[in-house]
């Protein structure tokens, strides 16, 4: 893929584009990601049974306009939302960097050096410990860019942590 | 505390990196200036006049609470002893806090003990310093004191910084010459960075220690640049908010009669002309406010260049602030320009520098030249960082779409503020200058959007990746091009329709993230290949 000259500035013939990070998180992200929305919609849905207790007078209506409101947009996120985030998701670790693709409505590539990098994370958390997953972060010396992964499979985040950090104790220096 | 540091006697070469894991063999000691062998001193407390600084400041910290209990009367339930009570433990406490604090130079180190109930020590190698700010504020410098903190490599988010509150003046300033000014024996020692200084042209720092050290000054504050004051931004809201307050003093202060009569006078002048003579007023004060802002911050700035290393910045009238800024650290510059300096030909400088934690950033420690006309920030700027095109350069715009989702943006919310504006004064009765108001605003929108895709662009020199946007707050970053870490390229639902994308590079300097928004996908893409290609190169779809 032919690029101009390094400081021409000059736009070369075709284009360019980034491909796709190679891997894929766990398909069992799908399951975590649904119950996470199930969850925060039951949240809403209890506020809304709350409400409508509370105020018994007064016409039904805005609690039935509200609710309807309500209904389908979560049933749409609460289906929707998990697939479409499996597709997006993806990571890749080579021996000098770092990339990853996150979001579903707003989507977010990073790309980060291995060299600059300061800190590798693993987190799970008690919804993600069910089902085997955990998230890792990568963060670099820059407080814009880092690198989070949900989802991934809890061995192949140890594998990726262990590789990232063998990797950045050998790059060395003060990652500034 | 060891460090790895080079071997003792040996002078490391420039571009080399200290090896991890080598300590200095028992017994020797890498060689130091003499100056700060000339400052060593046992543990010593700081200096006594702080004894009296500290209740001052207390007091006024708490002068709402003192005046309410001794002004507005002794009466009442006597709780308000309890304040003066608070007030007199404070004071107690800073007391204790002098006692239990304590310094030490010496050994090459210099320590810091503190803390009532949890000691703390914390020691930094002189080595390691790269910051040394001394501030002398209103009260310190009648005193003849003045506050040091002392920043280390890591920066300030990392690393703690060592504040000495207060030493005498005359012995602040020594140390900070000390510390910052024996580059002359050793070189920067940031691997990886110091090779950069030769392709520079700038010869890096003489091996062994020079002779005194050359200062060129760089730039004087012109006393003719206040006139800048009131088109910042900063300097209008503040302007603005202290109007507010002392506003609701004045009303309050006039009592109802007072209100009463005043509104009367108001509704019988015509409403232009109350309008306008309302707003004169309020713009009188808040230029005038923020000029005296303006004189209280910058006033004696002066920016010198130190042939060590590193630029150095005095300013301020009743609080003094010196600050430095390590060459090695810096990684860009930040030209300023808000719509009102644009207008009168004026635009600011900030340095984009490592080491900066995100509070001293908003302090203004990085500023390099005032709100001041255009010309000056040019040629600093050129002086400073050396690529003169970076910042004159035109630059590359981002496109039609980019220009018409300028115009979507601008031109929609006026819109629909309007279209309410409308529903509201058609059904609810609202009156007919709401409405004009926002049919101004749906007007002016289009100007907005010109001018902010005329002020979106990027450019890529040799040396630096220029990135350019806003218009109420228009900024121009020249990003260093070995400063930029890793790059982020974010899409939202519209600009992937668009085929557009905001890139981001980020730097562990200033701001830590500049972006180019709305370019095109396929030109982010390039501009991340040229400037770090061995990073993004192995990504590129074949």
């Amino acid at each position: 893929m032919p690029i101009g000259d390094p400081g021409s500035g000059q736009a070369p013939p075709g284009v360019v584009a980034l491909r796709e990070p190679a891997h894929l998180v766990s398909p069992r992200a799908r399951v975590m990601w649904f119950v996470g929305g199930v969850a925060q919609a039951l949240v809403l849905a209890a506020a809304q049974a709350l409400w409508w207790r509370v105020d018994a007078e007064g016409s039904r209506a805005p609690h039935v306009v509200l609710g309807a409101a309500f209904v389908v947009p979560a049933l749409a996120y609460v289906v929707v939302m998990p697939q479409w985030r499996y597709r997006v998701h993806r990571w890749e670790s080579t021996p000098t960097a770092v990339y990853t693709q996150t979001g579903w409505v707003t989507q977010e590539r990073r790309i980060a050096p291995v060299s600059r990098i300061q800190t590798v994370d693993m987190t799970r958390g008690p919804v993600a410990q069910l089902f085997r997953l955990a998230s890792v972060q990568v963060t670099t010396a820059s407080a814009a860019g880092p690198l989070k992964i949900h989802g991934l499979d809890v061995d192949v985040a140890r594998r990726l942590v262990d590789e990232l950090t063998t990797a950045t104790a050998a790059a060395g220096g003060d990652a500034t | 505390m060891t460090e790895a540091g080079p071997q003792p006697g040996a002078q490391p070469q420039p571009g080399a990196r200290p090896q991890p894991g080598t300590r200095p063999q028992p017994g020797a000691r890498p060689q130091r200036g003499t100056g700060l062998s000339a400052l060593e001193t046992d543990w010593r407390t700081l200096d006594a006049r702080m004894l009296l600084i500290h209740p001052v400041t207390e007091g006024i910290r708490f002068l709402p609470a003192l005046a309410a209990v001794f002004i507005a009367g002794r009466t009442s339930d006597g709780h308000d002893w309890w304040q003066l009570a608070a007030v007199a433990a404070v004071v107690v406490l800073g007391v204790l806090r002098w006692l239990t604090t304590r310094y030490r130079i010496g050994n090459g180190q210099i320590e810091l003990r503190k803390g009532l109930l949890n000691k703390q020590v914390i020691a930094t190698p002189a080595d390691r310093v790269r910051t040394v700010d001394v501030t002398a504020p209103v009260f310190h410098r009648l005193l003849g004191v003045a506050k040091v903190e002392i920043g280390t490599a890591g920066g300030g988010h990392r690393g703690e910084r060592i504040v000495l509150d207060a030493l005498g003046a005359a012995e602040a300033r020594h140390l900070r010459e000390e510390l910052l000014h024996r580059r002359g024996s050793q070189p920067s020692e940031l691997p990886g960075e110091v090779s950069t200084w030769a392709d520079d042209g700038r010869p890096p720092v003489a091996a062994e220690a020079g002779g005194p050290e050359a200062e060129t000054t760089l730039l004087v504050l012109q006393p003719s640049w206040v006139r800048f004051a009131p088109l910042t931004i900063s300097g209008f809201l503040s302007g603005l908010a202290v109007v507010g307050f002392g506003g609701q003093f004045v009303s309050q202060g006039f009592g109802l009669r007072g209100l009463r009569g005043a509104e009367q006078r108001v509704s019988d002048t015509p409403l232009w002309l109350a309008l306008t003579a309302g707003a004169g007023t309020v713009a009188v004060a808040v230029s005038v406010l923020a000029v005296v802002g303006y004189v209280l911050s910058f006033w004696g700035f002066r920016l010198t260049r130190h042939s060590g290393g590193s630029l150095h910045v005095s300013r301020g009238l009743l609080t003094t602030r010196e600050t430095s800024i390590e060459e090695a650290r810096l990684r860009g510059l930040e030209v300023g320009e808000p719509l009102g300096l644009r207008l009168a030909g004026g635009g600011r400088l900030q340095a984009v520098t490592t080491g900066l934690s995100r509070r001293e950033n908003d302090r203004g420690n990085a500023w390099l030249v005032p709100p001041a006309p255009r010309a000056v920030v040019e040629r600093v700027a050129a002086e400073v960082v050396g690529d003169p095109e970076a910042l004159s350069a035109p630059l590359t715009r981002h496109g039609h779409a980019a220009r018409r989702r300028r115009y979507v943006r601008a031109v929609g919310p006026a819109l629909l503020v309007s279209g309410v504006a409308f529903a509201l004064t058609l059904l609810r009765g609202w009156p007919g200058w709401v409405l004009a108001l926002a049919g101004l605003t749906v007007l002016a929108s289009p100007a907005l959007a010109k001018d902010r895709y005329a002020g979106l662009g990027h450019h890529l020199t040799a040396r630096h990746l220029v990135v350019s946007s806003g218009s109420f707050s228009r900024r121009r970053d020249a990003l260093s091009r070995d400063g930029i870490i890793g790059w982020n390229l974010r899409q939202t639902l519209f600009q992937r329709r668009s085929g557009l994308v905001t890139l981001t590079a980020t730097t562990a300097a200033g701001k830590q993230g500049y972006h180019l928004h709305d370019v095109e996908q396929s030109r982010a893409v390039q501009v991340g290949a040229e400037v770090t290609p061995a990073l993004v190169e192995q990504f590129l779809a074949r």
